[in-house]
């Protein structure tokens, strides 16, 4: 059966649609509302140019929630790739209980991250498990609480945000290690190869895609890190990060349209500088088989 | 002859229809507390019958979004005829000329209300008093008693306060003297400031030119604030602070009359003391605040708007709500006469403290000065920062606000 042109736009048109007024329209207007100073109940709106963007160079509470968002990018991307493939190799050799571990490990990502988040605000609190924890191996906890401290609220909840993490690209970590051919590891065991030697010349090159695909996706995901902070700190606490400025200026306040508009695109290029640099740093040496 | 019959029987066919015809007027509220919806439903449905042209459509709004989804259908031009608003958002409003100026409205009883002060915006009164509320000094009189004090003990100045907090906080490690807010948004601040203006502080000067927020009364406020939370503050959310009280963990909070709802509806077994807040020398203030009933400027029924907020708003409507929610400071003077206001020592308490408080600013910047206020708190209070220092960095703030 053939279809005319006008049949498949016609089957194409609700998704069209879709993506034009959700995302097509807001993207560019956006855009072009971070040029001015539009705010929701203000009666008229300004063009100011660049104005937003100089602002925001110069706005102390964007400038450390900036902060705030590259510590908690550049803490738990290392550790989630790193523990998740650990816990991937370790899952990947047979033995007793195995699915009972894989399914444990799974288990945060597929729950909600506001009752995680809810769970940890009461273990991170005085009195709380992980003080109690804290103060059986001789650490002094905050005094009112892991999340009532500038120096300990942020670390916390990226602490939080590896845990319920690592499963989920533990799971593609895994996937990636069972396309790997048997052949090869048998080969460079005949050859002599150990199993250090095995892991760093064939598992870990082999693993490139699907730890560029890890890389960029958790990036992405942790750059845009809100829900956590919202309902655990509120910003407060050195924890602002930069989807929560937005946020906060865009959507409660005074609704500063505008501004929030504008903060939202340094995030934009601030995450496609950071993806692109991540695919030409693994584009160099691909392997293939 | 049939046409004429035809003709006629079409007119009274419209002029009934005219007639059936009611203006509905729409009216965004908050109170969705089972105790309180049904009694706010109830009166709806009397006004109803009492003026059968109108007809009133409710929407909830919840604390926790209920300001977003005002102002995106004002911002949106969908906002409802009628509008309950915190005192704090009235300026706002008031000054992008979203709301009606009703001061030739209430000028014929406004001296049988109070609470005017927050509702006036530029000489212009925006909206009508309905429930207003403060904030009193609660204590658990038994662990005063087992901190050596005798029965008829209140703490009148923070002297006494801080020496109180203290012998409580030393009866147990797992017993706190005082409850401290944590960072909360729009809650820290209306925390302090009872501090602040018990010292003799202001905000701006008379002629509101100046910030004033670093001046040595100040500074005086914020390091009091400071010592209860360092020496024996028990830090959590308000609800987490009032959860602690009501178990017998902490030793002072400062809190509303929703305190007494709560003890009363979950049976809470407390030795309650309410207590005015306490001054340097004599008695202190408190922060005052509210709800208000406003008129859209765009509500296409001025007129029917203002006589449902009169109604709502009568002595006789405040005392039904205020008895099922609890509520402690009716806006009307005759309400507060009610029997049921002198049937609680707690309530009596709440009744007196009011005529002692004062209310922020009426300002449309108001929301960028509470914030540089709790920031300021936030950084003596929780990073180590100096006092001074933090609250001059507030003025700072303050005046860059004020001058754009």
């Amino acid at each position: 059966m053939k279809w005319s042109k006008a049949g498949a736009l016609a089957l194409a048109l609700p998704w069209l649609l879709t993506f034009g007024i959700f995302w097509l329209f807001p993207i560019i207007y956006s855009f072009i509302i971070g040029f001015t100073d539009q705010q929701l109940l203000a009666a008229d709106t300004q063009w100011v140019g660049f104005d937003n963007y100089r602002a925001l160079l110069s706005d102390p509470d964007f400038l450390k929630s900036l902060k705030n968002t590259f510590i908690f990018v550049l803490g738990t991307i290392p550790l989630t790739t790193v523990i998740a493939l650990g816990m991937a190799l370790l899952i990947d050799k047979q033995f007793p209980g195995r699915g009972l571990f894989r399914s444990g490990f799974f288990l945060p990502s597929i729950t909600s991250m506001v009752v995680i988040a809810l769970i940890f605000t009461n273990l991170y609190q005085r009195g709380g498990y992980i003080a109690l924890l804290s103060e059986m191996i001789g650490l002094s906890p905050p005094e009112h609480g892991f999340l009532y401290s500038g120096e300990t609220a942020l670390f916390s909840i990226m602490a939080m945000d590896v845990w319920m993490a690592v499963g989920y690209y533990m799971l593609i970590f895994l996937a990636g290690l069972k396309s790997i051919p048997r052949e090869l590891y048998e080969s460079a065991e005949i050859n002599g190869a150990g199993k250090i030697r095995q892991f760093f010349s064939i598992t870990l090159p082999l693993l490139k895609p699907v730890a560029l695909f890890i890389l960029v996706v958790n990036s992405i995901k942790s750059f845009q890190v809100f829900v956590e902070i919202f309902v655990m700190t509120k910003g407060k606490f050195e924890t602002s990060t930069m989807v929560y400025f937005i946020y906060e200026t865009g959507l409660t306040t005074k609704f500063e349209f505008g501004y929030a508009s504008a903060a939202a695109y340094v995030l934009f290029v601030i995450i496609g500088v950071f993806a692109l640099a991540q695919f030409l740093l693994f584009r160099r040496k691909q392997v293939a088989w | 002859m049939n046409k004429r019959i035809l003709f006629a029987v079409i007119i009274t066919v419209i002029l009934c229809g005219l007639a059936q015809a009611k203006t509905t007027i729409t009216w965004w509220q908050f109170w969705t507390d089972p105790n309180i919806k049904p009694v706010i439903e109830k009166m709806v449905t009397e006004f109803e019958q009492a003026n059968p042209d109108i007809d009133i459509q409710l929407t909830d709004l919840t604390w926790a979004n209920g300001h977003e989804k005002i102002v995106i259908a004002f911002g949106s031009k969908t906002g409802p005829d009628i509008v309950e608003l915190g005192s704090d958002w009235i300026a706002e409003f008031a000054a992008n000329n979203l709301l009606m100026d009703m001061s030739t409205q209430v000028a014929s009883d406004s001296a049988d209300y109070e609470g005017w002060g927050m509702a006036t915006y530029d000489g212009k009164v925006f909206a009508r008093p309905w429930i207003l509320g403060t904030r009193v000094l609660f204590a658990n009189r038994d662990l005063l008693t087992q901190a050596g004090y005798k029965e008829n003990f209140i703490p009148l100045t923070f002297e006494q306060l801080n020496e109180a907090t203290k012998k409580i906080q030393a009866l147990s490690p797992s017993i706190y003297g005082w409850g401290s807010n944590a960072p909360e948004k729009h809650r820290l601040y209306k925390k302090f400031l009872p501090f602040f203006w018990s010292h003799g502080a202001k905000l701006f000067s008379d002629d509101g030119s100046m910030c004033l927020l670093a001046s040595d009364s100040s500074i005086k406020a914020l390091k009091v604030y400071k010592e209860l939370h360092d020496s024996c503050g028990f830090v959590a959310d308000q609800r987490g602070i009032e959860d602690a009280f009501l178990e017998g963990k902490i030793g002072f909070i400062i809190s509303g009359d929703w305190l007494l709802k709560r003890i009363e509806l979950e049976n809470r077994k407390i030795n309650l003391l309410s207590s005015f807040i306490p001054g340097t020398k004599l008695l202190g203030k408190s922060f005052q605040g509210g709800e208000f009933l406003a008129v859209n400027t765009a509500s296409k029924h001025p007129r029917e708007a203002m006589r449902f907020i009169q109604f709502i708003t009568s002595p006789e409507n405040q005392v039904k709500f205020c008895v099922a929610n609890r509520s402690a400071n009716p806006s009307s003077l005759e309400a507060q006469k009610d029997d049921y206001f002198s049937s609680s020592i707690h309530l009596q308490t709440f009744i007196r403290q009011i005529k002692f408080a004062n209310h922020p600013p009426v300002d449309p910047d108001w929301v960028y000065i509470e914030q540089a206020i709790e920031e300021a708190v936030e950084n003596a209070l929780f990073r180590s920062g100096l006092v001074a220092h933090s609250l001059y960095e507030a003025r700072k703030k303050i005046e860059k606000i004020k001058a754009q």
